[in-house]
């Protein structure tokens, strides 16, 4: 019944404007049928993709609800002039990559030490159980995560603050303490993501081939010197490239748990660039403000995660895609 | 025999039990919390507000659930979260089986340019502002819609989806082909059948993004009736936080923390009955990720 789908031979455009529409025409006529199958994903990113985009012109006017984005006054960089030379600036510009930076240096070598000796389990089941355990705190949301730092940490009933409590210190108001958060941000993001992230070392690990071990214990080498001289040697390619894309996605802050960490006592440390959006941009109504603000950061994100997109390229790995 | 026993000795060596109590430790510190905040769930508020629990429920009783559960709040919210997942999902999975059958087909028209503006988007992200004012612009605020469709495709589920098709062996399809059959009938009938695990572990991704979704539904919603669980528990959060000072407390009322980790109880309680099942997909899926290239 229809024609899709046959190879057509197409004729190749050979030159001529006129001769490549026709070409395209009877290109598009051939694969109609996909087209239309292609149709609703085009509608989702033009509109909720690419639309965004389009709305970030408010960044360079003063948007009201009421003139809507188009007939709003254009104010070229005021909100951003504003924003460079207000003090937030180099307060959420440090926050930002301060908890980004600790995130990634503190929290990167815990996936791999996780896979490393899970792979040294002999007893099966204990291998599986422990991974399997690994993973559920991929499983829990946000709230439930933080609801469960702010229990724990609490000044009366927190189980931390017992703890210390029972060895004669003083208790800890970690919560409202500026200098406890960046630990608490980090430690907690370990925590929730050890698991998730061994899998790709696991599946490194698993890729190498059993006969160096055999050679290796052949040999007499013990097991640290099969972990340092085979193990790690062998997923080392895997570690540079995971570190080259942490690092290109590192100002991609967990905004959602610090905004629900944080107050007013922490926000010196705590405020990052999304949050401030949040704050300023949508819960007072300064939108022009917040999209400048969010503008300034997605294109320093953007540039981030090119070079590193850019260098495990060429350090041989896939890149992000 | 003497020998033997040598043998078995040297075998369990010092590293080995180090590493066995490394494992043990971590896999306790995983699972602590949510035992933890079980047992403040199923106690006494007295023993609660005194900090008495460690492991064991203290006091037991579910007074805390059945007011969580009695109050409407907590039932609707969860009522509203199963809405919103499965209507969610679905539109999720329906979208990205569909968008990746002809990105998948080496020579559909327009392939080259439409896979790079959709890659494209994965490094332009303009922020909570602009994604805002769409929505609102299109009148979804306030409605199911604007938890659905702004992210109704997640790119990286597309492309895991697309290269599993690519994968997928080419004869079935020529050979629907040569009897002619249309490719809305060689996608549904042929291709979803087939891939079945991939739609099983994209899927589980959607679905743990729908069921923990929570920033979404805070800046889009503005009716208190339609806020799915993980922002009433938020609310919660906020309120157990400030009220977390025993002077504060009635002594005959219930702990806020109770109440709060009743509702954390009974919003895991799908994903952990999933999860035995789900965590194979799960690594799977991380694994389909990271290999796509």
């Amino acid at each position: 019944m229809s024609s899709a789908g046959t190879e057509t031979n197409l004729a190749k455009p050979r030159g001529g404007f006129g001769r490549r529409m026709v070409s395209a025409f009877q290109h598009m006529k051939r694969d109609r049928q996909l087209l239309i199958l292609f149709i609703p994903c085009l509608l989702f990113y033009v509109i909720f993709r690419y639309g965004p985009l389009y709305g970030l012109i408010i960044a360079f006017k003063d948007y009201s609800v009421f003139t809507g984005i188009m007939e709003s006054e254009w104010v070229g960089l005021k909100h951003f002039e504003k924003f460079f030379s207000s003090p937030d600036f180099w307060l959420l510009f440090k926050n930002t990559l301060l908890l980004g930076v600790y995130n990634l240096i503190f929290g990167f070598p815990f996936p791999i030490i996780l896979a490393i000796l899970l792979n040294e389990v002999r007893v099966k089941w204990f291998k599986k159980s422990v991974q399997t355990l690994s993973y559920l705190p991929s499983f829990l949301s946000v709230v439930i995560i933080s609801s469960m730092i702010i229990d724990f940490l609490s000044p009366n009933q927190g189980i931390i603050n017992q703890l210390i409590a029972a060895l004669g210190f003083e208790k800890t108001y970690f919560l409202i303490e500026p200098s406890w958060f960046r630990t608490i941000y980090v430690s907690s993001d370990i925590w929730a993501t050890v698991g998730y992230e061994a899998i790709i070392y696991m599946a490194a690990i698993a890729g190498i081939s059993p006969s160096l071990y055999e050679a290796a214990k052949v040999d007499g080498a013990k097991r640290r010197h099969m972990i340092f001289k085979i193990t790690i040697p062998a997923i080392l390619p895997t570690i540079i490239i995971m570190f080259v894309l942490k690092t290109g996605s590192m100002l991609r802050i967990g905004y959602e748990k610090v905004l629900l960490l944080y107050n007013p006592m922490t926000y010196e440390v705590a405020d990052v660039f999304s949050t401030y959006v949040y704050r300023k941009g949508l819960l007072e109504s300064n939108y022009s403000y917040g999209a400048a603000v969010g503008l300034f950061e997605a294109v320093v994100a953007m540039i981030l995660l090119l070079s590193s997109n850019y260098f495990s390229k060429r350090l041989g790995g896939s890149g992000l895609w | 025999m003497v020998n033997n026993k040598r043998f078995s000795l040297r075998n369990i060596s010092l590293f080995g039990i180090i590493n066995t109590l490394i494992l043990t430790c971590l896999a306790i510190i995983t699972v602590y919390p949510v035992v933890y905040i079980t047992a403040v769930s199923l106690s006494a508020t007295s023993e609660v507000v005194q900090g008495n629990i460690t492991l064991f429920p203290k006091g037991f009783n579910v007074d805390a659930y059945a007011q969580v559960l009695n109050d409407d709040r907590v039932p609707r919210a969860y009522l509203n979260t199963i809405f919103y997942t499965a209507l969610g999902t679905a539109i999720n999975l329906l979208l990205t089986a569909v968008a990746a059958y002809p990105l998948a087909r080496q020579n559909f028209f327009g392939r080259k340019f439409f896979l790079l503006a959709i890659i494209m988007t994965m490094f332009l992200n303009p922020g909570i502002i602009p994604n805002y004012l769409i929505v609102s612009e299109l009148g979804l605020l306030d409605s199911v819609w604007a938890l659905v469709l702004p992210n109704a495709i997640w790119t990286f589920e597309l492309l895991i989806l697309k290269s599993f098709y690519e994968n997928m062996s080419e004869s079935l399809r020529e050979a629907a082909v040569v009897d002619g059959a249309s490719e809305y009938r060689i996608l549904f009938q042929i291709v979803l059948p087939l891939s079945k695990p991939a739609l099983a572990s994209i899927g589980l991704f959607y679905f743990m993004g729908h069921w923990n979704s929570f920033f979404i539904p805070l800046i889009y919603l503005n009716d208190a009736n339609m806020y799915p669980l993980q922002v009433v528990l938020r609310d919660m959060l906020i309120f157990s936080e400030n009220g977390s000072n025993p002077s504060l407390v009635d002594a005959s009322a219930l702990a806020p923390q109770a109440m709060k980790n009743a509702t954390i109880v009974l919003s895991m309680i799908p994903v952990l009955l999933i999860y035995p099942f789900a965590q194979k997909y799960f690594a799977k899926g991380v694994m389909l990720g990271s290999e796509k290239g």
